[in-house]
């Protein structure tokens, strides 16, 4: 119990500075419990499609699930399912050195951190390690065709006014 | 909703003036020692010529023991018997308690002890000052309203509808407010709400974006 103590007071802080300062058109903060409470160990995400890039104008939702080993672990990061991305699962899981607790992950990771990552990731996508076929084979044979699938998919997520 | 909580005080500070009003004009009587709880030095000297003119044993005794600041020794011959003094005493606490009575009833009771300076100053302050309160603890915030460029910063009420903020902000900014869109924690801002009611605390990012048309 004393490492979901240690989570929450984390998350507590994550949220505080983050309502203070993140990056433009990113949307973070901890999903609604079903007692209408704030529940701080899932977090529903906005990720906004970098400007001048085919990931443009769509506004992708991301959740974030914390477990009670937080931070000594890193949150899983999800995409709805099907997402389409070279290094996103079909279970929308994304893969990713800095989410990975056996690679690149480090307690001092922020939230912000994070999701600017996956925003990078998003145009950015990492050959050496797939996670589905589809977007993968058509990265890598038919750039065409895969720009065309991404402008599509930041079609199908408008911004939310 | 600890917001909420904080307004709900100021109401109470207003309830507390109330006993404040009440003159306190007890120097006229003579055993303003046994009555007055908290004698200020001038109320002493004055009591203490009114105990001597009246030369009564027991109010001079009385009157030793409960002020250590008495020097003169009590006058040892006493002309007059005591009853006459408890006569005299009486009438002046009936008249007080009139007094009070009437004070209770009447508005302007604050200017009717003219005597007393002292009590009709603070009367006055703390009647100048309770009204203002409000105002002073009226909060504000600051806001960070962030478009995809820079981060302005404003000062708000914290119950002040944001229509005000957001004509502020699009007044600056050279545009029409209806061509943008205010965000906060994902969702989009009401006009007719308020710092409080979204729960904002210093500092929390407003995201501004441009409607598409």
């Amino acid at each position: 119990m004393s490492g979901g103590g240690i989570a929450r007071g984390r998350l507590a802080e994550e949220r505080k500075s983050w309502r203070k300062n993140h990056p433009h058109g990113f949307v973070a903060r901890p999903d609604n419990a079903p007692d209408g409470s704030l529940d701080l160990m899932v977090w529903k995400c906005i990720i906004p499609g970098k400007p001048g890039t085919d990931w443009e104008g769509g506004f992708f939702p991301l959740t974030l699930h914390f477990s009670e080993d937080y931070p000594s672990k890193p949150p899983k990061c999800k995409f709805p399912q099907g997402f389409f991305h070279p290094n996103v699962y079909p279970s929308g899981t994304v893969c990713l050195s800095i989410l990975n607790e056996d690679y690149g992950w480090r307690p001092a990771i922020t939230v912000k951190q994070i999701l600017v990552g996956i925003q990078d990731l998003l145009d950015q996508p990492n050959p050496a390690d797939p996670a589905q076929t589809d977007g993968y084979q058509l990265f890598v044979q038919d750039p065409t065709e895969y720009r065309r699938r991404v402008r599509q998919q930041s079609k199908l997520y408008p911004p939310t006014l | 909703m600890a917001d909420f909580v904080e307004d709900l005080d100021s109401l109470f500070d207003y309830r507390r003036v109330q006993p404040i009003t009440i003159p306190d004009d007890d120097d006229d009587d003579d055993d303003c020692h046994v009555k007055t709880p908290v004698p200020s030095p001038k109320k002493r000297k004055i009591s203490k010529h009114t105990v001597e003119i009246v030369g009564g044993d027991r109010e001079v005794s009385q009157a030793t023991n409960d002020d250590e600041d008495w020097l003169l020794p009590p006058p040892k011959d006493s002309s007059e018997s005591p009853k006459q003094i408890d006569e005299d005493s009486t009438i002046k606490e009936l008249r007080l308690r009139k007094q009070e009575l009437k004070a209770f009833t009447s508005k302007e009771c604050l200017f009717q002890p003219k005597r007393e300076g002292d009590s009709v100053q603070v009367a006055l302050e703390s009647g100048a000052e309770e009204p203002s309160k409000p105002h002073h603890e009226r909060a504000k915030i600051v806001i960070s309203i962030q478009d995809k460029d820079e981060v302005k910063q404003f000062r708000v009420y914290k119950d002040e509808k944001f229509e005000r903020l957001f004509k502020r902000y699009a007044d600056k900014a050279k545009l029409r407010i209806e061509s943008l869109v205010f965000m906060f924690d994902g969702d989009k801002i009401n006009l007719t709400a308020t710092p409080d009611s979204l729960g904002m605390d210093d500092e929390d990012i407003i995201e501004v974006l441009a409607k598409k048309n």
